[in-house]
């Protein structure tokens, strides 16, 4: 076995790091590792927003205390920003290579058993990255989208807040956003519905026994996240929560 | 000629080297018995365009009993034709109609170029094989039989993965015309075995690296090659493949 490939004992980080991104299951594994942690950050998120419907003080005081957190907040926004980073730019390095692979398409070409979120990993997961940023601009930022927002704070026991619940209320009345807010969300479940189980077959993390069973409990993940996602604007738009 | 035969419109990939450009060819193929194979079909229309005194159609075979990997061919968009765990030598024409049109195309990866009509260079397998692919033991007499104790199940995962015949169907089916079916298979089956242990990570390591410099993509997992594999290989030798690699290269290990 060649002696450029393999080095015996200590490798040292950088020969490590080195092997890791510079081979195609390495950058998987980035992306499966990134992708993983996005998804359990997607399910807190989902989590924290379905507080909406226990009312303005609840949510308001949610949102407060995730921006009180200063240096841990930044934290993690630093940290999702790196996966967020890593998982695209890996997924573009990979693409580049793969559309090397095959230069000379099939004139036909079946398939076998690749399933619809598999087969649409790419357009879902640019989609989703150009609606995490309008997200992002619309409800941190506030820079797009903030129409009818109110500037009076939400006071409650002295302590005064940004008003967040209206901002969610009102923006989801506008039938637009809500739209489109569902749409992304759903195309992020489709991206899921195989990512999940992908990225835990890069890791070498199922085998015959488990493969069969993650199969389905991704899709079942990805759902169960598009339905708590979807779930406050259709109430906000059915005047449900108001 | 008896009633039973078909006459089929074949569509075949036709190149004169590797160099030159290739395109697909319209060729009637009249009175094809369903009792041929598929290979034999196409030595019927070879011997048809020789005594027209045209080029026959290169293509790849050898023992045409479905065991040595040496035919190829995609044929209606899938390697290996419509039959599952079927290799082109062993598909037969009864599983066609009477005036069907069969696309004909050789394996599409940049790692297997085209030498000539549907023959393609798999040689890049054979590099990754002389990368890692065997183990290293001393020679001399025989060892006993059962010396070396091995479970019933580790030898059936070996045995399973060891099935793989080398024809690269599974990177024919690979959107990405990925090796990743191979190379697991290939890893995997030394390392359910003991005489595979010493050498398994720097196995793991330089066989993936030189999957990598031949030019193969990446794996996004879909799965398609394991249901056009011929011989049913499975994808778990994939996730036990980037297990060995991820904890050989973490571990900064030979």
């Amino acid at each position: 076995m060649e002696e450029d490939v393999v080095v015996g004992g200590n490798a040292g980080l950088s020969r490590v790091l080195e092997r890791i991104l510079h081979s195609t299951i390495g950058l998987k594994a980035v992306m499966a590792l990134t992708g993983l942690a996005l998804v359990g950050f997607a399910f807190v998120h989902m989590a924290g927003h379905l507080q909406m419907f226990q009312g303005p003080a609840a949510y308001n005081h949610y949102a407060h205390m995730l921006q009180s957190l200063g240096g841990i907040k930044w934290a993690i926004r630093l940290g999702l920003l790196a996966a967020c980073v890593l998982h695209a730019v890996a997924a573009f390095k990979l693409s580049m290579r793969n559309a090397k692979a095959r230069p000379v398409a099939y004139a036909k070409q079946k398939w076998l058993v690749a399933s619809i979120g598999a087969r649409l990993m790419r357009p879902s997961g640019a989609i989703i990255l150009f609606f995490i940023l309008y997200h992002l601009l619309h409800f941190t930022a506030l820079l797009v989208g903030t129409a009818g927002f109110v500037d009076v704070p939400f006071e409650q026991d002295g302590v005064a807040m940004v008003n967040v619940y209206q901002h969610m209320i009102v923006s989801f009345q506008n039938p637009l956003i809500t739209v489109g807010y569902a749409v992304s969300v759903a195309l992020l479940g489709v991206h899921l519905s195989h990512g999940i189980q992908s990225s835990l077959q890069t890791l070498g993390a199922l085998n015959s026994t488990y493969r069969p069973f993650v199969k389905q409990l991704g899709p079942l993940l990805s759902g169960l996240l598009v339905a708590g996602f979807v779930a406050v604007p259709v109430a906000i738009l059915a005047r449900v929560i108001h | 000629m008896s009633s039973n035969h078909m006459n089929l419109k074949l569509k075949i990939w036709r190149q004169k080297n590797i160099a030159a450009p290739g395109g697909l060819v319209d060729i009637d193929a009249p009175g094809i018995s369903p009792d041929m194979s598929f290979l034999e079909m196409l030595d019927t229309v070879n011997e048809r365009l020789q005594e027209k005194g045209e080029e026959p159609i290169a293509f790849d075979h050898d023992c045409r009993e479905g065991i040595c990997g040496m035919c190829s061919l995609v044929i209606d968009g899938r390697p290996h034709g419509k039959e599952d765990r079927t290799t082109t030598c062993q598909l037969h024409m009864r599983k066609y109609a009477d005036g069907d049109t069969i696309t004909i195309e050789p394996w599409r990866a940049s790692a297997f170029p085209v030498i000539r009509d549907l023959v393609v260079d798999r040689g890049a397998f054979d590099r990754i094989m002389a990368s890692g692919g065997f183990v290293s033991v001393r020679t001399g007499g025989a060892p006993d039989a059962n010396a070396v104790p091995i479970s019933k199940h580790e030898a059936d995962a070996s045995m399973d993965a060891a099935q793989c015949i080398g024809c690269g169907a599974c990177v024919a089916a690979c959107k990405n015309a990925s090796a990743m079916l191979f190379v697991g298979a290939k890893v995997s089956q030394y390392a359910h075995l003991p005489q595979g242990q010493p050498e398994r990570n720097k196995r793991a390591l330089a066989m993936v690296a030189q999957m990598d410099k031949e030019g193969f993509g990446a794996c996004t997992n879909l799965q398609e090659c394991e249901a056009a594999c011929p011989k049913g290989i499975s994808v778990r030798v994939i996730a036990e493949m980037n297990r060995d690699f991820l904890r050989a290269s973490l571990l900064g290990a030979e």
